[in-house]
């Protein structure tokens, strides 16, 4: 693990000193390898978490990119330690984790058929609703995630993206997505699925945006507490990277197909943004998830400080749980790539209410 | 005399005021086919990479150039801000930033001579040795 890291360290150290010969370094933007199409960049996360009985220390997010592209094809790999070190003190209980497996966040290619065209194979960040596109804690307005972004629709597929975009004044966009095999790296994906079909249509003018999407999934697997990885997308609870706020029901949730649908809206201007969200999740039968929601504004002070505002709302049958919140945040920039961040949630549920304190750097 | 003298005053500031509204343009190799605005900020996000089958290479001013600030505000309709959250944004999505150049002489020189080439500058710049996209004024 140790060596893995050093080397990683180390490669990216004398890339950095070999390039500042030439170009200077703008953090937050990666650098070239030689004179090679191939960039490199990474991002991390140290996060602290304090609810009621609970408090917790985490390195988290440590990733490395490699992208580039070569005429009409354009190619990005995204590796990624997910939990790299956890120190937590639950009910007087001190532990310690280290998840050292380096996982497959991205891996994919696209080729350019034209202007308007695109078409890409691998795997890739589901382009559905708005938080998932860019699904990193540093260019997140919050620590946490919303919900409605890892309960209702998976977060990655496998398979084939199509996109179109009209590129006029008022900009048209679709984006299919096609999944008929399994994931490239399974334990990285909020539902371990075998299918996935989806489509996704977006509409923008000026500063607002409309978003629809649809599909439908196979899930073979669904990670619970016993799972190696823990990841916090798939809590369900306050999306802060607990395993047990859902009481899964592996039956209900691997028996059938799922089908999910999800309503954004954005507006964004330059001091402030506003958008919400709603999407539900359902199999043949009944609903899984019936309802989950948020509206959010973001006020921006300056370039450096900005205040965020969300009030969230879901209602999922399986574990039975309907909850409210609201949170209340910060964000202070010293430049851009870094981000430190605070932020209480208030939950409707008692015990839950969570402050978050987070440090993340893109590079 | 006096009325006389007021009017002429008044004559003088307001074609001063129309002699000062700067014309600017975006220009491109003579090769390049017509681009229409949506298509012109497409391209300088790096959401176009090809036209035609041509790779378009954009160019920008330095980052502190007055006419690079009034393309990024009045074209690309985005300020200093949310540029730099849309760069760091597409680092993350594999993307990269237009190459810069120091001056428009420069990029004009660079647009003639290669195809694909998209750049802007002030209209007192442009001769015709590269083809006109798109012309816009301070007003």
């Amino acid at each position: 693990m140790k060596k893995i890291i050093t080397l990683l360290l180390t490669l990216f150290i004398s890339l950095s000193a070999k390039e500042s010969e030439e170009t200077p370094y703008t953090l937050g933007e990666g650098l070239q390898v030689a004179s090679l199409p191939l960039y490199l960049g990474g991002y991390f996360s140290l996060d602290y978490k304090r609810k009621p009985n609970e408090e917790k220390y985490e390195i988290e997010d440590f990733a490395i990119l490699g992208y580039g592209s070569y005429e009409k094809i354009s190619y990005i790999t995204e590796l990624e330690f997910k939990k790299l070190y956890v120190n937590a003190n639950k009910n007087e209980e001190r532990s310690v984790e280290q998840d050292t497996a380096l996982h497959v966040e991205r891996l994919y290619s696209t080729y350019n058929v034209n202007e308007n065209y695109d078409l890409g194979v691998g795997k890739y960040n589901s382009p559905i609703g708005y938080w998932n596109l860019i699904p990193v804690n540093v260019l997140r307005d919050t620590s946490s995630i919303p919900i409605t972004s890892f309960i209702i629709f998976p977060q990655y597929t496998t398979g084939v993206n199509a996109s179109y975009n009209s590129y006029t004044d008022n900009d048209f966009r679709i984006d299919v997505m096609l999944q008929k095999n399994s994931d490239i790296d399974p334990k990285y994906n909020n539902y371990e699925i075998n299918e996935h079909y989806g489509i996704g249509f977006t509409y923008a003018k000026n500063n607002f945006s409309l978003k629809f999407n649809a599909g439908v999934f196979q899930i073979v697997d669904y990670y619970n507490e016993d799972d190696e990885f823990n990841g916090k997308e798939h809590d369900g609870g306050d999306g802060d990277g607990d395993e047990d706020d859902i009481d899964k029901d592996f039956e209900t949730l691997t028996s059938s197909k799922h089908y999910y649908a999800l309503l954004s809206a954005k507006y964004d201007s330059d001091s402030f943004q506003v958008m919400g969200e709603i999407g539900s999740q359902r199999s043949k039968d009944d609903f899984i998830t019936k309802y989950a929601g948020y509206v959010q504004s973001v006020y921006r002070f300056d370039e450096k400080h900005m205040a965020i505002l969300r009030a969230e709302s879901y209602d999922n049958q399986v574990s039975k749980i309907a909850e409210n919140m609201a949170i209340v945040g910060y964000t202070y920039r010293p430049i851009y790539p870094i981000a430190i961040k605070t932020e209480y949630q208030f939950h409707s549920i008692s015990n839950n209410d969570t402050l978050l304190l987070s440090f993340s750097m893109m590079f | 005399m006096t009325t006389n003298f007021i009017k002429f005053f008044l004559l003088c500031s307001v074609l001063c005021n129309f002699s000062y509204a700067d014309e600017y343009v975006i220009v491109a190799n003579k090769n390049m086919k017509e681009l229409s605005l949506g298509e012109i900020k497409a391209i300088f996000l790096k959401k176009i990479s090809f036209t035609n089958d041509i790779k378009v290479i954009p160019i920008n001013l330095s980052s502190r150039d007055a006419v690079r600030s009034k393309f990024e505000q009045q074209i690309l309709k985005m300020n200093l801000i949310k540029l730099k959250s849309y760069w760091t944004k597409q680092h993350y999505l594999g993307r990269r930033p237009p190459i810069t150049m120091k001056s428009q002489e420069a990029i004009k020189t660079f647009v003639k001579k290669v195809d694909g080439a998209i750049g802007y500058m002030n209209v007192n710049t442009v001769d015709d040795s590269v083809k006109i996209l798109y012309k816009w004024s301070d007003e």
